[in-house]
Parts: structure tokens; sequence; C-alpha cells
């Protein structure tokens, strides 16, 4: 057998995906308990019980608000509905524990809405009146408006590419608008929304600064504190096989529905675009405060909040380095995206001229990573470079090689790479399927060698692909926390590290800066995205 | 080329990882401007440079467990004893943290070889004067917040907290385990609300009329006192008063920000003389105006906020050992968690 | 030493690990000739010309452009450097790039030094595309997409030219009009070209001989003419579908007798022995229609074809015969009607199986 460039380039890219998951796995069996069994029922039971509260909460909020919206924007016309339409995809720019920061501060005792109220009807007893958003409810609002904005983009996607014939047939056979809506269109759109919603819950499975911020104990926290506040790996099994287990269920959801959801787009016969249905008087109004308000609570809100406190305690701007954040975070978006992009693409490209069926199970495994909580990558990624050190490296004499990956850029970005891999691999890999294989044939039979085909025709081609990707990760980047937390090298900060560090030592308001230009950033690049993700008139 | 390019780019991080120079590695789980400023002083002192990972003490520690004998940290400064002692009991810290300075200006309680106090705070009582009378509050211990007359009527954040753990540990270190466990179910009985958010929330709960009484820390009432957390806090801050447990037996219960030095610390030396200069006049006078804790050091008076809104005049406990929290933690989470503590 | 254009010797076509045609030789003898591949779909058609472009390999035999291997089971000469072109079936133009742009790049890619070149416009202006230039392909439709790709490949002047269903989207209206066209692009060009396509009437007319593809191999390579009038087996009559086979006896040197159009003369193309049980090829211009005939069958249906109609009639034996009727004879026969056959029946060549 010859050697295969492409099987070995994808074999690596899995093992680098598969070493942090594998020794998640290794080292939860190595028994270490010394920790009380009544602690252990009693937090096991908790986590559970938490996790399944919050993830229940938080789908059925997103699933209303984003589905509502998508709804209403693709189908209706009213004021602003062009505005709300890349407007609700802002909310993006808020992770969620920023979002919490912003509900907690605004409710507190004392807090912003106090404030308000005094200042608009004079001193008065008002704490008592105002609603307390923390703990669980909290948690699942912060997350909810942070993360809905999925499923209002696949559900979007899915209504528009609905054809006519599916709403006139409700039409025809004279249901109500309602009735169309839940029994035609929701459920043509089902796989995208199913897609959608499994993101979301597997964003909130793996949720660690909010979920931290309000102390909600959840699977991820749990494994977090059993494995490192109490050492206790045996009890971190326990926990992590059900979280895994959580997230297998959610990961096979979301591939198959993907899958359909594409199946159902493919079929687009009888596609022509859509009237949209123009709303007058009250129903337009209703329309109006429905978008206005999910855009104001999840994106104006929050802003306002942490602009309100860098402008109330301007002492914070002095102090904190806001080039050298900035930098930093540049400087790992642009090492991560790079690496990314390359090994994402060479692997692609691979799959695509070798097309064997041993590649793309390979390359299954290498996305898996997305589905595992940052938190638990970070440390499986410590505690995999410590054995290797001791019983590989160390062994054999080497001096020791852990500088080189814990507490280092290199180290941050293979985490990243592990955990944001299906970012990339996929986004090329959707550009890539909407160009027929015959394409590259005619290339070589026009004369191009394999290296000008890929040069030549691919990347130009895959040029809006790739930018698309590129974005995607920074965003993700710039919002990306314990993986950064944990594994960031001295001196190194960035605007998520920077906010966190300040909500973890009760100065909120010190967050503020960095949140807000965390936010700001953010907005630019979704902004910069929003093109894309929204596209409406193609094909 | 590209290839080529992030060669380069790789080869470079690695090599900056291994840059020799005059400085001092901390892991630091206080995140205080205040702290940051002292540091910079510091270098422009000694010339020798502060390199910062900050981060929450859990993380930290479980890096330089797996990092080992390799860690690049030389010290480990974080808020309460209980951590520190925690840290010392896995084997992470060395002995070695002693100097002509730390012997002299640091009292035995709240020192080791391996670890030092660089700052104190108390973790007392606060309750509302409208509502609480002196006569309930005659004689109050942490022993007390157990009795039925407080039935919904106080505020404490949750069992997970360092500072509820170290000030539990105590208690059993005292009255032991049993006994204590009795106690955590009647705090529990007595709480107005299932415990939720930092030591602030509390005491503005109890300004805010949700509770009568609430336990935090010193220098949170001092910090909302200074205005720096807004005018609405200030005016919180007014309504709340402090009362300092335990005078009439061991005294209040007593603890410290610490600097541990970590095993293998590569900077042993520098790290001794950040310490020495962490425990200095200056230093100790930056902390207590600052962060509004007690100084370590005699000589140095803490923040005037904290001297006539507090009262200085209170018995510390300095029976219990700090460094007996460390140990009984894990009991102490034990028992509050049998007990419901959220 | 032979001097065959293109020479392929006992190949097995194989695509995705499966042998879809065996042991396939054929040659196509001169530069400019065209060739056309008949089968039905999934067949293996397509497979053999992408294992001629090079896009497949091959374990045995061997296929030989201008005496050079191309491919052989030691040998396999890269696609980019064969100087063939293929046009392939689903729309494999660019799709990042303008109509217009890719027919040039085709031209860009092979360096056309010292060959006489093809002016782009005149193939842009016979293939009827000049006013989608500007557009992108996903602007197109599939019939355009297909003479875009075709021009395309026209402009690199390949040694060898293969067109996979060239005009399968092509609408009906202008289908016959471009065959005429590609025709004589192609013989002005004297490009060398293998078609492969289901329509046999577009492989009769297009090519100069034609493979007739079934059941995993090559049935028939042949003048159109002979494969129509001389199908090899009883495959090939089946696929065309353009006549039936019927019992009959082999009653002398040139007469068989079939048991309801009695006795029928001709020459038989190939030996049988007197008394032999035969089946006999009847084609729709091999009986003619008389009303004054004794010998009359049951018209079961009738197709108008504009220059005729094919009526098919049922013997008594349940065999359904397709008999063609100028379209201009006046008296059409409904169907239950009774329809006369001429008599005596006389066969130019009797094929038999």
């Amino acid at each position: 057998m010859k050697f295969n460039f492409w099987y070995v380039s994808s074999l690596s890219i899995s093992l680098i995906v598969a070493i942090p998951i594998l020794t998640v796995f290794t080292s939860f069996f190595q028994d270490t308990s010394n920790y009380f069994e009544i602690l252990k029922q009693t937090f096991f039971f908790e986590y559970i019980f938490n996790s399944l509260t919050l993830l229940i909460g938080v789908l059925f909020l997103t699933f209303v608000l984003g589905a509502g919206s998508a709804y209403v924007v693709s189908f209706y016309q009213f004021p602003g509905a062009n505005f709300f339409k890349w407007a609700l995809i802002l909310s993006f720019a808020v992770p969620p524990y920023i979002y919490a920061y912003s509900l907690f501060a605004f409710f507190e005792n004392y807090g912003t809405a106090f404030t308000i109220l005094k200042y608009l009807f004079g001193d008065g007893e008002y704490n008592k009146h105002i609603p307390k958003f923390s703990g669980m409810f909290g948690l699942i609002l912060s997350i909810s408006f942070s993360l809905y904005a999925y499923v209002y983009i696949l559900a979007r996607s899915s209504f528009l590419y609905q054809s006519q014939n599916l709403i006139e047939l409700g039409k025809n056979l004279g249901f109500s608008k309602f009735k169309s809506f839940y029994s035609i269109i929701l459920p043509a759109a089902r796989p995208a929304i199913v897609a959608g919603l499994s993101l979301v819950a597997m964003e909130t499975l793996a949720e660690f600064g909010a979920v931290d911020f309000f102390s909600v104990n959840t699977l991820t926290t749990g494994i977090y504190n059993a494995w490192i506040t109490f050492d206790d790996l045996a009890f971190a099994n326990r926990i992590s096989f059900f979280l895994l287990l959580f997230i297998f269920i959610l990961f096979l959801t979301e591939n198959l529905s993907r899958k359909k959801a594409r199946y159902h787009l493919e079929a687009k016969g009888g596609f022509k675009k859509k009237e949209k249905i123009k709303l007058c008087g009250a129903k337009s109004l209703f329309a109006f405060i429905f978008c206005f308000s999910l855009f104001f609570l999840s994106f104006l809100f929050p802003l306002s909040q942490m602009l309100y406190w860098t402008i109330k305690f301007p002492e914070n701007l002095v102090g904190i380095q806001i080039t050298d954040l900035l930098l930093n975070t540049l400087y790992l978006v642009s090492i991560s995206s790079l690496v990314l992009l390359f090994f994402a693409l060479i692997s692609n490209y691979g799959n695509r001229v070798s097309n064997k069926k041993t590649l793309n199970a390979l390359s299954t495994l290498s996305i898996s990573g997305y589905a595992i909580p940052g938190v638990i990558l970070a440390i499986a990624f410590i505690t995999f470079v410590a054995w290797f050190d001791e019983n590989l490296i160390k062994a054999l004499g080497f001096l020791s090689i852990k500088k080189i990956f814990i507490g280092s850029v290199l180290g941050l970005v293979i985490v990243y790479f592990v955990r944001f891999y299906s970012l990339a691999f996929n986004g090329i890999k959707s550009g890539y399927e909407k160009m027929n294989i015959s394409v590259d044939e005619s290339a070589y039979l026009l004369g191009y060698s394999k290296t000008k085909t890929f040069l030549n025709i691919h990347i130009p081609y895959l040029r809006n692909s790739l930018l698309f990707v590129i974005i995607l990760i920074s965003l993700e980047i710039i919002r990306e926390l314990p993986i950064t937390l944990i594994l960031r090298p001295f001196n190194f900060e960035t605007f998520a590290t920077t906010a966190y560090i300040s909500a973890s030592e009760d100065l909120l308001e010190a967050a503020a800066v960095p949140s807000l230009c965390l936010i700001i950033i953010a907005s630019f690049f979704i902004l910069l995205t929003s093109k894309y993700i929204l596209r409406d008139n193609d094909e | 080329m590209k290839k080529i390019s992030i060669l380069s780019l790789i080869l470079s991080l690695i090599l900056s990882t291994f840059a020799i120079a005059n400085e001092v590695n901390i892991f630091n789980a206080r995140h205080y401007k205040a702290d940051a400023e002292l540091y910079d002083k510091f270098t422009a002192a000694t010339g020798i440079k502060v390199n910062l990972i900050n981060g929450k003490s859990g993380a930290l520690e479980k890096r330089m467990i797996e990092e080992g004998a390799d860690s690049a940290a030389d010290l480990y400064i974080t808020a309460d004893a209980g951590r520190c002692g925690a840290f010392q009991a896995k084997g992470m810290t060395q002995s070695g943290l002693t100097s002509s300075t730390i012997k002299s200006s640091v009292p035995k309680n709240f020192r080791t070889s391996h670890w030092v106090g660089v700052a104190k705070r108390a973790r007392i009582i606060y309750y509302s004067p409208e509502r609480v009378t002196g006569a309930e509050l005659s004689g109050m211990s942490y022993e007390g917040l157990a009795d039925p007359k407080w039935k919904g009527r106080l505020v404490i954040r949750k069992s997970s907290n360092i500072y509820n753990k170290s000030l539990v540990a105590s208690l059993i270190a005292n009255n032991g385990k049993k006994a204590t466990a009795e106690w955590a179910k009647g705090v529990v009985a007595n709480m107005a609300r299932p415990s939720e958010g930092n030591d602030r929330a509390q005491i503005m709960a109890v300004a805010a009329g949700e509770a009568d009484i609430a336990v935090a820390n010193t220098y949170y009432l001092a910090l909302m006192l200074s205005g720096n957390k807004g005018a609405e806090q200030q005016e919180a801050a007014k309504k709340v008063k402090a009362f300092f447990p335990n005078q009439d037996g061991r005294g209040t219960h007593m603890n410290i920000s610490c600097a541990a030095l970590v095993k293998g610390a590569p900077n042993k030396a520098n790290a001794i003389a950040l310490v020495d200069y962490l425990l200095s006049p200056s230093a100790q006078e930056h902390f207590t105006n600052n962060t509004f804790e007690f100084p370590m050091i005699a000589g140095v008076s803490p923040s005037p906020l904290v001297v006539n809104n507090l009262g200085l005049d209170f018995k510390q406990d300095l029976k219990t050992k700090v460094s007996t929290y460390g140990k009984n933690q894990a009991a102490a989470l034990e028992v509050m968690t049998a007990a419901g503590w959220k | 030493m032979n001097n065959n254009f293109l020479e392929i010797k006992n190949v097995s076509f194989k695509a995705g690990g499966k042998t879809k045609v065996k042991n396939v030789s054929f040659s196509i003898e001169n530069k400019g000739d065209i060739i056309c591949l008949l089968g039905p779909s999934g067949v293996g058609k397509t497979t053999i010309l992408r294992t001629i472009a090079g896009l497949e390999k091959i374990k045995s035999g061997s296929i030989k452009l201008k005496d050079k291997i191309l491919s052989s089971a030691k040998d396999h000469i890269e696609p980019e450097n064969r100087n063939i072109s293929l046009s392939f079936q689903e729309n494999s133009l660019f799709p990042h790039y303008t109509v217009e742009k890719n027919i040039h790049l085709g031209a860009e890619a092979k360096k056309l030094n010292g060959k006489k070149k093809v002016s782009p416009k005149k193939i842009i202006k016979l293939l009827n595309i000049e006013k989608i230039l500007s557009k992108y392909p996903h602007q197109i439709s599939a019939g355009e997409a297909q003479r875009v790709a075709l021009a395309r490949s026209l402009v690199t002047q390949p040694d060898l030219l293969l067109l996979d269903e060239p005009l399968s989207n092509v609408d009906q209206s202008f289908k016959e009009e471009i065959q005429v066209q590609l025709k004589k692009l192609l013989h002005d060009l004297k490009i060398t070209t293998i078609i492969v396509t289901h329509d046999s009437y577009e492989a009769f007319y297009l090519g100069s001989k034609c493979g007739v593809i079934l059941n995993d191999q090559l049935k028939q390579y042949d003048d159109p003419y002979n494969v129509y009038h001389f199908p090899n087996s009883v495959e090939v009559v089946n696929f065309l579908n353009r006549g039936i086979l019927i019992p009959a006896k082999v009653t002398g040197e040139n007469s068989l007798e079939n048991e309801d159009l009695g006795t029928i003369k001709g020459n038989f193309i190939k030996h049988y022995p007197k008394g032999s049980d035969v089946k006999l090829l009847l084609q729709p211009e091999d009986l003619e229609h008389d009303d004054k005939s004794n010998l009359k069958l049951e018209v079961v249906d009738r197709k108008f074809r504009g220059t005729n109609f094919i009526y098919t009639l049922k013997t008594t034996t349940n065999h359904l015969i397709p008999v063609l009727v100028h379209s201009h004879h006046i008296h059409q026969h409904q169907v239950d009607e009774k329809f006369g056959i001429k008599r005596p029946i006389y066969i130019d060549h009797i094929v038999c199986f």
C-alpha cells in the first residue's frame, strides 16, 4: 500500500481531537475516591436535576423566541422587519456570562432598576418590588437570550426555503394562520429547528461562565468541582458519564437533523420567492413589539447596562490595557483561524480527492470536539500533557515539554483547535458540497494539475466560505472563556478573561469595560457575517 | 510558503516560553486593581518583573499540580487561609517562606513556614438597627446564629463559598463536628431565603429589608460606604450596622489573604522579596485603603471607613489557628450539605 | 503496427470498485471521426468516457491515443496531461466564474502553442450562447449549461473530445438544429469525438460508428446502418426497440414460414439449415400495407409520427408487429379494424436468431 498523504493527515487531525476526549475517559477510570458518599448522592442528583431543569427551560425559551421571531420575520412585512432580520442575530455578541452580569446587576437590591425608579419617582422602598433574577431562573434567561439566535437563524433559513405550495396548501385547506403555522410550516421546518435546538442544548451543557456566576451546579461544573476542588476522579467519572450520554444524544440528533434539513432544502420543487404578507394595524404593531422587545432584551439591555457602568464608574477605564487586550484577542484569533483553516482545508480536500469511507468516518470523529465542554477539554489537555511528559518524554531522558503546551499560546491554539475544528471543517465542507466533483475533473481535463485546481479553482470558489469560517471562529474565540482562562500564559488576558476575573471578585462594574469592548467587537464581526448568515435571494 | 510561516510562528512561540529573566511568577486568585498597582511598585523598586496568571483558585491549583515540578509558579496568592492550608496538604508548597521581616511582622497564628498572611479580614454579623434590638444582639456569637429567634431573619451565602467553609471549619475545631452539624441545621432553618449571591448581596438584603441579619466579611461594608459601588449602595450601607461576634469568648473569626511558596519555585528569593515588600508599611497602607482589609502588621491603621464604621476595638480569635481551616474544610462542607445548606 | 487514432484493447472499465463494462475493445481509425456509444442509463457508458479521460484507472488491457499508451495496467497518464476533453452530463462549470470566463479558462489552461486557434467567438455564436456570456452558471438553464460546457471543451482543441449526453437537457425543438451544427463544427475542426447517448437517433445521426453497450459488454460496434439493419444479438434488437422477433421455420435457401404471415422470402445474412426454428426480426419497414390483400391482421395501436404512421398489428399468436405507412396514405385504419398486408412478403436481408 502506498503512503497516502490524505489518509495520514486526516488520521492525525482526528488523533489530536481524540486525545483530550480519550483522556477524559481514561483518567476517570482511576479510582481515587476520598470523598464522602453523602455529599456525592446529594450533589449527584442536584447536578442532574439542575442540568435537566436548565436544559428544559432554555430549550423552551429559545424555541419560542427563535422560531417565533423567525416566523414573524420571514412571513410578514411590517415596519422594521428588514432591520430586525439581521438585528436579531446581534444577540450572539453577548455571551451568556455577560448577559448574566447585566441581568444580576440590573435587578439586584440597589441595582440599576432601583436607581432608575429612584430617579423617576424619588426615594422609596423599591427593592421589595423589583423581581430578582438570580440562580436558576436568571441562568435560564441569560443563556436563552444569548443563544436563541441559533434557532432563529436555522428556522429562518428553513422557512425561507419552504415552497410557496406548502403555504398555499394551508390556505387551500382553509386553515387559519395559526393552524397553518403549527400544522404545516412548523413541521416542515422541524429538522432545522431541532438542529438549532441541539446546538443550543450543547452550548448550554458546556456553558461555564454564567453557570459559575449564578453558582448553579450543573453536570459540567460538577465535573469541574469534583475534579479540580476535590480531586475525586471516580465521582467526576460518574458525572461525566451522564454528561457525555446527554451530549452523545444531542450530537446524534443534531447530525441527523442537519442531514434531514439539507434534504428538505434540496427538495426545492416549486420554489419561488415568497410574497410576504403585509401586516397592518394592531397586528403590525404586535409583530413590531415582539421583535423589538426581543432585540431590546437580548442586545440593547446588556449593552446599555455595560455602557451605563462604564460611564458611571469611569475610574475603571484607567489601568485597563484595552489595546493589549485587543491585540491579545486578535493574536489568538488570527493564529487559531489560520491553523484551523489550514487543516480543515487539507482534510476537506483530502476527502474530496480520495473519496474514501474511512476518511469520512475519521472526519466525523474529528468534528466531535465541539460537543465537549471547553472546561473539560482544557483540563483533559493539561492532564494528558502531564501524563505524556511524565511517562514518555522524561522516561526517555528529554527535557520536559510541559511548558511548551501548558500556559502557552500553542497549547491554547491546540485546544481551540479541538473545540472549534467542526466549525472550520463544516464551513468549508458546505462550500465544497455546492461544487460538483465534475468541476474538479473538468479542470484536470482542461489541463490544470491537482495543485493548480486547488489554488486556481477551489480557493477562489471557497473564498466566501473561508471568510465566513474565519469570522465564525473569531466570534467564538472572542467570547471563549474557560479554555482561555485555564490555559493562558502569564500576563495574558483577553476581554473575556478580564471581565470574568473582575466579576468573580465582586467587581462587576470593573467587568463592564472589557464586556463592552467584547460586545462591540463581536457585533462588528457579526455584522460582517450577517450577509452570509442571512442570504435569502440565493438560487 | 504557508507551511514555513506557520512553522516559524510555532517555533517562536516555543522559544518565547524559555526566556529567562529576573522575575517572579505569581498564580493569583486575588484580582484587585490595588494588588496590580502594588506589583508595579515592587518592580519599580527592585527591578524584579512580576508575571501574573489570574484565575479562580481551583483552576490555578489544578494547573500547578499538573505542571508539577516543571511549574513556573513561585507564589500562589489567594484569599483565605483554608485554601493555602489545603494546598499545603496536597504537598504543593514548600517551607522556607521565612525572613526576618515575616517573622517580626506577622503574628504566628497567621503564618506557617509554607505560607504567610498578607492582610486580614474578619467574618462578622451585619444587622438592621431598625429591626434588631441591642438586647437581641447582646452576647451574640456565631453559635447563636442557630438560635430559633432568628427564624426567617438570617441571610448567608452558599455552602460552597470558601469563607463559609473556613468559618464552619473553625467552628468544628472549637465545638466538634457533631455539634457543628446540629448548628448547621439551625442556621438553615433560620434562613430568610435559600443562599444566593455574594457577601455584598447579603448586606444589601438586610438594607433592603429582606432579612434582619447577615454574615459577611468586614471589607464589604467599607467598600459600599466608600461610594466605589455607587451612591445607592453607599446609602444602603448606612442602613446596616456591623457586629463583632464571640467577644465574650474566643473572639471574632479571622481570616487572611495569603501568599504560599510553591514547591519547586524557580525564583524563590524573588518570591520572598515580594512577600517582604507586601508586608512593608507602605504596601500595607495601600491594601487597607483600597481593599479595606485589616493590615497584617502593627503600626498601620485600617482605612478610616473601617475604623469609623466598623470599629477597631474588637477581640480577634487568635486561639483558633488559621491553619486548621484547611484541615477541616471537607468536614465543614459535609455538615453544611447534610443540613441542606445550598 | 497499426495506425488507428484511438485504440482500446481488452479493457475492463471500473468505477467505485465495481466492474461496469468487461473486456472492451474498439478503435477509432482516423482523426476527426465521430463515434457514438449507445446504451441504457447506468450501463457504464460514462465510466468508459471517464476512463479514457484518465479519471479512472484500469487494471488490464490498454488505451492508446496516436500510438501512445495513455492507460494500461502499469501506465497512467494524468488527465491534465492527456489533452482529452470531457464534457460532463451534470453541470461542471466553475460556479464562481461567468460563462465567458469559463469558456476562456479552458483556452488559457491549455497552452495552444503552435496550434491553429479556433475563434471562441465562432463557437459561442454557433452554440447560441452569446446572450448569456456575462451570467453565472447558477443563473442559466441546464441546457444552456451543457452548451457552455461544450464550448469550453471545444475551444481547447483537444485531441479527443468526449461528450456525455451532450444534448440531454436541450429542448427538443432546438435539439435537431444543434445536432446538425455540432456535427458540422466537429467536422470542420477535425475533432475526434466520442459521444455517449441513450438516444439511438442521435447516435445514428452523429456517429460514423456506433457501439451498443448492454449487460456489461460492448455488444456491437459498427456503422449505424449495420447496427440498425444487422443487429448482432437479441439484446441489441430489444434495446433499439424498432422491430420484433417472431417465430419462423426455415423452409429453403431464401425462404421461411410464419404461422400468420405465411411464406417470407429474402436473403439470409447467415445460413440456417432447412427446417430450423428461428426468430425472425421484423422491422416496421419490412411489411407493406395493401388493402386488397387477404392477409389481414387486427390493429391494436396507431402512432402518428408526422411523416408516417406506425401501426401495431396483433397476430393470432399474440405477437405485436409494427408496420410503417406513409402519412399521406388517405384512409386510416382505426383500432380493432383489420389491416391488410401485401403479399408476397419479401425482405431484402433476413436477420434471424
